[in-house]
């Protein structure tokens, strides 16, 4: 059972962590083409927005770990 | 590399070898780097001293981008020794583990939660001070029911959700890392020479995918303590 539930927890964190990835980096990609010269400033901020993202599905795999040998 | 942490009970509470051991090593690193890249400061920068401008150029910029001036000033010291403490703390668990009698001596001390939510707790703590001082005890109280009443319950959710979101965070990545890096050694040895072998790529891939990680979550932490300082002492 332990294995299911970490299944479960990784495949959600995989799917939410993905999905807001992919919204913050497409703007970011959109925003780069209208206006090349922020370029950096865009990319900068697109890091920090991935990180702030990728906090807490991290720990939805922390939690996956923890259960999958119970 | 497996194993538990080194503990002991004192007074009834428990003490942590591994975390102080591991604290100390990241202290010595750190110690030993900016030493060894500040000595022969010239005029015209050359060889560790352009390093170590570099970096301070580089957190005195994330402080100016959210702070101004004579704000900043007071910070950007505070800001570049965080910034340098938790990169090295991030990076110490790829580069060197040390266990001995079936226990951890040395590993990320960034890995332990009570690590990471030490450092959030300081850093929040931090910025409700420099509020304090810097507006008076009204403002500072004042700031909590502005721009209404009803606000009070929400910006007190916000201020634990800060101090937990900012701690967990660098913990969960960085145990993660750990964690999987240790997995990929147990498969490495499991069957002898096929898989290990197979697991080398595997692992060189996910240490390079770790470095950039901890460096982006040092990063991340060090522009949001930036980001609740200057909130807490400008307001907006």
């Amino acid at each position: 059972m332990g294995a299911i539930a970490a299944g479960i927890a990784a495949a959600c964190a995989a799917l939410a962590t993905g999905y807001g990835n992919g919204l913050v980096i497409s703007h970011t990609v959109d925003s780069m083409a209208r206006q090349p010269q922020i370029a950096g400033q865009l990319r900068t901020t697109m890091f920090i927005g991935v990180g702030l993202i990728e906090g807490v599905p991290i720990l939805a795999i922390v939690v996956a770990f923890l259960v999958m040998n119970k | 590399m497996g194993g538990d942490a080194y503990t002991f009970n004192l007074f009834g509470l428990t003490f942590n070898i591994t975390n102080m051991i591991s604290g100390l090593v990241v202290c010595v690193i750190v110690f030993f780097l900016l030493f060894g890249l500040s000595r022969h400061i010239q005029m015209k920068p050359k060889g560790g001293q352009n390093v170590i401008e570099w970096l301070i150029d580089f957190t005195n910029g994330i402080v100016r981008g959210q702070m101004n001036r004579e704000v900043g000033a007071r910070f950007s010291y505070f800001i570049f020794i965080l910034f340098v403490f938790i990169f090295v703390a991030n990076q110490l668990g790829l580069i060197l583990q040390v266990g001995w009698n079936g226990h951890e001596l040395v590993k990320s001390p960034t890995a332990d939660p009570v690590i990471t939510l030490t450092f959030s707790l300081m850093v929040i703590v931090l910025s409700h001070f420099a509020g304090l001082v810097n507006n008076g005890i009204k403002g500072y109280f004042a700031e909590f029911v502005s721009p209404s009443a009803l606000m009070l319950p929400i910006n007190l959710i916000e201020e634990v959700s800060n101090f937990l979101t900012l701690g967990l965070r660098i913990f969960g990545n960085i145990y993660a890392g750990e964690l999987l890096l240790g997995l990929l050694g147990q498969m490495a040895f499991s069957h002898g020479w096929p898989t290990i072998i197979a697991s080398l790529p595997v692992e060189m891939i996910w240490q390079g995918f770790s470095v950039f990680i901890g460096s982006i979550q040092a990063y991340v932490f060090v522009t949001l303590t930036t980001v609740y300082i200057s909130r807490k002492v400008s307001g907006d």
